[in-house]
């Protein structure tokens, strides 16, 4: 019994719940916001300062305190689910559900941060066990590093009661740095992308039925192609088409079909590409070398087939037949270039004059790579004005001054340190899982025209940290803006209550010498 | 002893949101800033949600802060939600009272509604007919009607959505809510070192204080309470033996002038005492 009237003081004094009476009173409510007036500059003990403080005061308890009532239409009704970390609706959503919430199995969902904003809004009712979550029972069951931290949730927040739609960010929907680099259309991957985001969000494993088996295939290939080619630098050379890839792509999931063939379709677009790149591949696991690579359009030496490929080269338990190239060389064009007699006679000319070294003379004579190197500093010396002591060390002067350049070009020859971007040499970087993006935003003034299933491009990405934390260095900066392409990057800095944004962008110093 | 700590009301309940101090108990936000504490409220404004001027409920507590308390034996952890969830035949218990209480709220709410009605009618008929025998007769029919016909759709039901949680009702270890349990957090860091003896030492002097990374400081220094007053410092934490750049130290006193306030650069002594510099640009020329 005195256990219960303990239970009872603590109650009284601590609960917050108004009386039905309260409860009817307080919908004809005031929704203004008292205006702030002018702060003082120092307290002097008036008795107009301390009346002003109070009144100060006062509001902003009767604003702090103020509880949430709402008309029960008014609020959809949702449960807690604790295993899956997310909020499952029991009534019709309202207007929130264009930007907000996902479908899965048939029901609508909500995830725990959405329903949370919703719940602070007076929008949503959360039961659990079937009893109503307090906003600080949200607070504390919703927000965990499994989830949206409170620092998340803060920017989130933040960013709602701006208007803005926030997503969670989904590095799956993001094209790969090598889609990106061959300027890969995006349709397919607006195909993907509505199944994605309620994959990797629904509490249930999701029958991928809809997902057809030809899609599987490409983009699987697709991202081997990913992790080979990422080893050389970018800036390809590699220059495919949107069109040609297609076709290989198509090539390769017909070949699904009838089997096999698969593999050279793979080897034909990698050796092509490998071929380009021998000379600046480091980390490849291949020496492309020593692997001989077919000149199809050779007419000579070839048959009509290739031989099956060094087993050693291939996966283990892998058999591959021989391939039939009929089909390809139909595709190249086989005829031999018909030279006029004029441009015959413009190749001998270069030819000749390109000279052959070892039918020099003098080059002849010479006996031994020293004797061969000074022979070529002294016809050096003989033919040009220059200092040639400037000349013939390892050190040598970054122009020669025989050859007129426009100022621009020789300003750009000289500059010993180049101007580089962002996203230059981020493949070569290591993931780092220090950094991440949290959030993709959108604008405001698209939420009319907003699609859930295709968002769009975001206006930006968002990173979360605080004020406490270190700052991203370049590696850091490098890396995330490799993950998002030509989106920004935004740094949303959180300070208890105050949240800084900032951005690190690449910056063109103006060039204004021009010749 | 718990219930002697039970009984003082110079202690608030806090609770742990994802590792952050928070409170949420209008009481607690009361006590605390009549200890001249300000925090930073997190919440959005019930009155008016969607905008980031005036913010609401949770309160977040500055690392200064939760040591401050926790060195003056003033604030103890709340349970967290899951340590207060009910299981089994609570959960029924609390259920069906709950549902009890929606149903007295809605009679309660169903007939404050039709008096509500019974007013606005009783006003608008006494302001529009002049004779009162005919409009008393008139008034007690129309009231009749009213009864008999008057709903009170579920749907305009005024329910509340509590902010802190009604908690204690549905919480097992009611008594045991101001029980030590505080989650000893480690402030080795020197550097959180000096800026706790920096804000111990101005909050003994009076002054109010807010973090200030927004002025690339460690605290704002108010003098009087914020809602009233500007900040005259900025307060920038430094170890005595710490070299500081001096392009660090012109970009804050530039800062500082450029808004207004003086800064301060603030180090713990060993005796204890905090010294205070202050920079100010000239502007000689």
């Amino acid at each position: 019994m005195a256990e219960r009237n303990s239970t009872d003081s603590a109650e009284s004094r601590y609960s917050e719940i108004l009386s039905p009476s309260e409860l009817f009173a307080a919908r004809s409510r005031c929704h203004k916001i008292p205006v702030r007036g002018q702060k003082d500059f120092f307290p002097n003990d008036s008795d107009e300062q301390r009346q002003r403080l109070e009144q100060s005061l006062s509001e902003h308890w009767s604003l702090t305190s103020e509880e949430r009532v709402e008309r029960l239409g008014n609020l959809v009704k949702a449960t807690w689910i604790p295993s899956d970390q997310v909020v499952e609706l029991q009534s019709p959503a309202g207007k929130f559900w264009q930007t907000m919430g996902f479908s899965a199995n048939g029901k609508q969902y909500l995830l725990p941060e959405e329903a949370l904003y919703l719940m602070e809004c007076g929008n949503l009712q959360v039961f659990y066990k079937d009893l109503p979550l307090s906003i600080q029972d949200g607070y504390e069951r919703f927000l965990s590093s499994n989830t949206v931290s409170l620092l998340q949730y803060q920017v989130f927040g933040h960013l709602k009661r701006l208007g803005y739609v926030v997503h969670r960010f989904d590095p799956s929907s993001q094209p790969s740095t090598y889609a990106r680099q061959l300027n890969l259309p995006q349709s397919q991957d607006k195909a993907g992308r509505p199944l994605k985001r309620k994959r990797s969000v629904s509490p249930t494993p999701m029958p991928t039925s809809s997902r057809t088996e030809k899609q599987d295939s490409t983009t699987e290939m697709m991202e081997v192609d990913k992790d080979e080619k990422d080893g050389k630098p970018p800036g390809s050379h590699l220059t495919t088409s949107p069109e040609t890839l297609e076709v290989q792509c198509s090539a390769t999931s017909t070949a699904d079909e009838d089997g096999g063939r698969t593999w050279w379709a793979g080897d034909v677009l990698e050796c092509k590409e490998s071929n380009h790149s021998t000379t600046s591949t480091s980390s490849s696991r291949w020496d492309f070398s020593s692997i001989p690579f077919p000149d199809l359009g050779s007419r000579e030496s070839l048959s009509d087939s290739l031989t099956s490929p060094d087993p050693s080269l291939l996966p283990g338990g892998l058999a591959v037949g021989v391939c039939d190239v009929a089909t390809w060389r139909q595709k190249i064009n086989l005829r031999k270039v018909a030279m006029s007699s004029k441009e015959q006679g413009r190749e001998d000319d270069r030819r000749r004059r390109r000279g052959d070294v070892n039918k020099d003379r003098e080059v002849q004579q010479c006996r031994n790579w020293t004797e061969y190197q000074e022979l070529m500093a002294r016809r050096q010396s003989r033919c040009d004005g220059r200092p040639a002591h400037l000349w013939n060390r390892e050190v040598t002067p970054l122009h020669d001054p025989r050859q007129p350049l426009p100022t621009r070009e020789l300003l750009e020859k000289i500059s010993v340190i180049k101007s580089t971007n962002l996203l230059e040499g981020v493949s070569r970087l290591k993931e780092s899982d220090e950094w991440g993006i949290c959030f993709s935003v959108y604008q405001p003034d698209s939420v009319a025209e907003f699609k859930k299933s295709n968002p769009g491009k975001p206006y930006s990405h968002m990173c979360v940290c605080s004020f406490d934390g270190p700052v991203p260095d370049l590696r850091a900066i490098k890396l995330l803006a490799s993950q998002t392409g030509d989106v920004p990057v935004v740094f949303a800095v959180v300070d208890y209550g105050d949240i800084s944004f900032y951005t690190f962008k690449d910056f063109q110093l103006p060039l204004d010498v021009y010749p | 002893m718990m219930e002697e700590e039970n009984s003082t009301p110079d202690a608030v309940g806090l609770s742990w949101c994802d590792s952050s101090p928070l409170l949420w108990r209008i009481e607690d936000l009361k006590w605390f800033r009549s200890q001249g504490l300000v925090g930073a409220l997190l919440g959005s404004l019930p009155r008016t949600p969607r905008q980031n001027g005036r913010m609401g409920r949770p309160l977040l507590l500055l690392p200064e802060e939760e040591r401050l308390l926790t060195e003056r034996c003033a604030a103890a952890a709340l349970p967290a939600a899951k340590h207060c969830a009910v299981e089994g035949a609570d959960v029924h218990q609390c259920v069906k009272q709950y549902e009890a209480e929606q149903q007295q709220s809605y009679e309660e709410q169903r007939v404050l509604a039709l008096e509500d009605r019974k007013s606005a009618l009783l006003r608008a008929m006494t302001s529009s007919h002049t004779d009162p025998q005919t409009s008393d007769e008139a008034l007690q029919r129309r009231l009749e009607a009213l009864d008999c016909s008057f709903t009170f759709p579920l749907s305009a039901l005024a329910v509340q959505l509590s902010t802190a949680r009604v908690g204690l009702t549905y919480c097992h270890e009611d008594r045991a809510f101001l029980q030590a349990n505080w989650p000893i957090r480690k402030q080795d860091n020197p550097r959180c070192e000096v800026r706790y003896q920096v804000f111990s030492d101005l909050r003994g002097r009076g002054f109010y204080l807010t973090s200030a990374g927004k002025f690339g400081g460690d605290f704002l220094v108010y003098p009087g309470d914020p809602l009233r007053f500007h900040a005259h410092f900025i307060a920038v934490c430094l170890s005595l033996d710490e070299s500081v750049c001096l392009l660090d130290v012109l970009a804050v006193a530039r800062l500082g002038s450029n808004v207004k306030k003086t800064v301060l650069l603030c180090s713990a002594a060993t005796d204890g005492n905090v010294l205070y510099t202050s920079l100010q640009w000239s502007g000689m020329v």
